[in-house]
């Protein structure tokens, strides 16, 4: 199993989290933050099914998801699934590190997540 | 600050243009609308031009230097304005400022896109490029990806429904065929698209719970349009001034995941809240909008977000006809994006181009608001992270 490459930012004065990073809190604008590590599971917190991929994509569609850690990042990922039957908001799935697309040949790393 | 109205516009059809580049666009619809303002023959102060994909997809930089050459209006000030699908509204927004603050007293705006000439797969990854790089765009997420998971989160929360999504298309595309400037000129049914065995192969899926027919197309186009200080505007010209009555813009997080409740879409509402406190106006004042349908959802969340209805009261509005001619507020009379097309950095012009239009009560009688007064656009960049809105009013103030 990869590590997930994610840093979040959690802000040490009012507990915002934040991914991707910021120079300043989103929330109450303090500049200092502690980093942070997604961790556990996701919940599945959007997603769509989506044709006509962009410059890049060989696949016939991708499922695409917006899902939440337990210990509260958020991440846009890839949904590994056949199909939306299943797919539904709120579900668990688990997050892994792996190819998301490629360019020239080499691989770009990023969140997969598997319905569980 | 002076008060600024707009005193000429142009147009030119959009669609597919493979016979002309992205200046020539520019140049006919700036030629238009210096026209139409009764300055053809003469010079202007500053130019803002409003395109985003030059440098990407023609290979060609400082779009406003070659604009201002081509039409010999040398030495006048020129200005590329790049901010995404609302690039177009941020150009006027320049040359508004420019010409409020006693700076410059006329100014053209020409906004165009020239998107056709690569392919669908290139064109729909030219405008992801606008996503989050790091967070976003890697994964293959695309703006109707986007506006899927909006959809889909959108029907979760108000019991939107396909129907609802359906209604727009058709009244989009009724409106159209009645455009001569609209990329789409074609009339669709319920049937066609939702109701009957056929709709599966007609209207796919695009990004589920969206379909194809709920998008705008790609398009080739331009439009144009000329500033001046209200007080200089009866020298200039003998058209019916129309007054920037106020404008708002506002932005929200660029990664989509950060929005607290991605239903929300600040900053339309706050570019309208700033709009209509320049202006002066209520929601209830506006007597036509042009709303940024690139997607069917959008022309109901945005309605709903600048104050036209309640939330989750949008998709009701419009199968109750109360957004069509004649209805309660007539919104995207033109056709919209979703038919008179979507070339991105004109869009924005486009929309103000033919709100002018309305508001000087020169529409045939099928597509005129009758006795419109007042008037409201909504430019939507990116996924909503940079939106722009504005306010003109008929004859002055
Ligand atoms: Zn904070």
């Amino acid at each position: 199993m990869n590590e997930i490459k994610i840093t979040a930012y959690k802000c040490k004065k009012c507990g915002h989290i934040h991914y991707p990073k910021h120079e300043r809190c989103l929330k109450c604008k303090s500049r200092e933050f502690e980093e942070l590590k997604p961790e556990g599971n996701v919940k599945l917190l959007a997603y769509t099914q989506q044709f006509n991929l962009p410059w890049g994509f060989d696949e016939r569609f991708l499922i695409i998801g917006i899902a939440q850690f337990e210990n509260g990042v958020k991440a846009l990922g890839q949904i590994k699934a056949e199909s939306l039957g299943g797919i539904k908001s709120g579900m668990t799935m688990k997050p892994s590190w792996e190819p998301v697309r490629y360019v020239y040949g080499e691989p770009v790393y990023g969140l997969k997540f598997e319905p569980l | 600050m002076r008060d600024v109205a707009i005193i000429g516009v142009g147009m030119i059809p959009f669609g597919r243009r493979d016979e002309d580049t992205l200046v020539d666009m520019l140049a006919y619809a700036s030629m238009h609308a210096l026209d139409d303002a009764g300055l053809g023959d003469k010079g202007v102060d500053a130019v803002y031009v409003a395109n985003m994909g030059g440098g990407i997809l023609q290979h060609q930089t400082a779009i406003a230097s070659a604009l201002v050459d081509r039409l010999s209006l040398l030495p006048a000030a020129a200005d590329t304005v790049e901010n995404g699908p609302a690039s177009g509204a941020s150009a006027v927004k320049n040359g508004v400022l420019a010409v409020a603050s006693g700076y410059y007293d006329t100014v053209l705006v020409a906004g165009g896109e020239k998107m056709r000439e690569v392919t669908g797969w290139k064109a729909t990854d030219f405008v992801a490029t606008l996503t989050h790089p790091e967070v976003e765009y890697p994964y293959g997420i695309t703006l109707p990806g986007m506006a899927g998971i909006f959809t889909r989160l959108y029907m979760e929360k108000y019991g939107l429904t396909r129907e609802m999504l359906v209604a727009v298309a058709i009244k989009n595309q009724a409106m159209g065929a009645l455009n001569p400037y609209a990329h789409v000129e074609m009339l669709i049914t319920r049937e066609g698209i939702l109701d009957s065995p056929h709709s599966v192969v007609n209207n796919p899926a695009m990004a589920d719970p969206l379909h194809l027919y709920d998008a705008c197309p790609v398009s080739d186009g331009a439009a144009a349009l000329i500033l001046c200080p209200l007080e200089m505007a009866q020298e200039l010209t003998k058209n019916v001034p129309i007054l920037v009555a106020g404008f708002g813009q506002a932005t929200d997080t660029h990664a989509l995941q950060e929005r607290e409740d991605p239903t929300d879409l600040k900053a339309v509402t706050l570019a309208a809240q700033q709009a209509f406190k320049r202006a002066n106006l209520k929601p209830s004042d506006i007597d036509v909008a042009e709303l940024h349908d690139a997607f069917t959802i959008l022309e109901i969340a945005e309605s709903e977000h600048v104050g036209f209805f309640k939330k989750g009261e949008g998709g009701k509005a419009v199968l109750a006809g109360k957004t069509k001619l004649g209805g309660q507020i007539p919104i995207n009379v033109s056709g919209g994006l979703k038919a008179r097309g979507h070339p991105v950095g004109g869009t924005g012009v486009a929309q103000l181009v033919e709100l002018t239009w309305q508001l000087r009560h020169e529409l045939p009688k099928e597509r005129q608001v009758k006795n419109a007064k007042t008037g409201l656009s909504v430019n939507f960049g990116g996924f909503g992270n940079n939106v722009l809105c504005f306010i003109l009013k008929r004859g002055g103030k």
